[in-house]
């Protein structure tokens, strides 16, 4: 992948500042013109450099008591799965992210195979919300650690 | 003040347009919202005052900056020492969220880094710290999914 120049750098540091920022005006404070930056930006989406741009909500606002991190260990797939019920983790993981209030998933390697991070409204919530990770087929088993304080959603790598 | 009580479906109309892209136009939602620009703008600009959002920015792939890593940690400390431990992973330069839990750990940490050689430092930097009794480490692998428009936002809207 080509490196990263300065006018890219330039442009990225802006639009995490403020993704809304005009390229009329970053192209006015880099002193270059604003088709470059056009073009630039473009290319930066295309080489999946920016993945894409988003608000900054504070859940709190919003309502939500607290956030949560779901470690889930799943089964090996030979036991559970079955032709009407395949247990692959990435099937899995494709159930978790459209899952509502789910706002990070992957997989992983190390302490467990799929992790999780949710946003709950109150305990009876977060409690519903792991209910509905077990049952996913193939979920052996889930453990669940969560907090008040809230990240601000979309810090600049994620993500979440 | 405004509370949450305040946010009416034009406000979520906006919030889950810009969820997606945070540079979509205000005339689009606008149009979709049946109400005029001007009317976007200012419920943009009263809730970055009432603070329910923060503000844009652009979703960025690590790896595109030389971080092949992604790691979360669960953290086990010695009470009642949980928050001196908080901030001494806060400190580490690559971790980009830790806090207090509850449940299964102490504290939970996200960390951003080079490789995996450099995720074992860490880790050892942290269990260092004579209050940690036990730290756990899952490196997030393939693509790490994202989906903030999967926020419900439902039960905000005024009837």
């Amino acid at each position: 992948m080509r490196r990263l120049d300065d006018i890219d750098l330039a442009i990225i540091k802006r639009l995490t500042q403020s993704a809304r920022t005009s390229f009329r005006k970053i192209a006015q404070e880099l002193s270059i013109s604003p088709d470059t930056v056009i073009n630039r930006y473009a290319g930066l989406q295309e080489k999946g450099v920016i993945r894409g741009s988003t608000i900054i909500i504070n859940p709190k606002k919003l309502g939500y008591q607290a956030m949560a991190v779901f470690l889930i260990d799943t089964a090996p797939p030979h036991i559970v799965a079955t032709e009407s019920t395949p247990a692959d983790s990435s099937l899995i993981l494709d159930k978790l992210i459209k899952m509502r209030n789910i706002i990070v998933a992957t997989k992983t390697v190390g302490d467990h195979d799929l992790l999780a991070i949710g946003v709950a409204l109150d305990f009876e919530h977060l409690t519903q919300i792991r209910n509905d990770i077990v049952k996913i087929p193939g979920v052996q088993d889930l453990q669940v650690s969560f907090w008040a304080e809230m990240m601000e959603l979309c810090p600049k790598y994620f993500i979440v | 003040m405004p509370s949450q009580s305040d946010i009416d479906e034009i406000d979520v109309k906006i919030i889950r347009a810009l969820q997606k892209d945070a540079r979509t136009n205000f005339a689009d939602i606008a149009k979709m919202s049946e109400v005029s620009i001007d009317t976007i703008s200012k419920r943009f600009r009263r809730m970055r005052k009432a603070g329910i959002a923060r503000g844009t920015t652009v979703l960025l792939n690590p790896k595109s900056f030389g971080y092949d890593c992604v790691a979360s940690f669960g953290i086990r400390v010695n009470y009642p020492h949980v928050e001196e431990v908080v901030d001494f992973i806060r400190k580490i330069p690559e971790v980009v969220f830790c806090t207090q839990a509850m449940g299964r750990h102490n504290i939970f940490a996200i960390a951003v880094l080079k490789n995996v050689g450099r995720l074992g430092q860490v880790k050892e930097v942290i269990k260092g710290h004579p209050m940690v009794r036990d730290v756990s480490a899952s490196i997030w692998v393939d693509e790490i999914l994202l989906c903030p428009e999967n926020f419900e936002l439902n039960h905000l809207m005024r009837k």
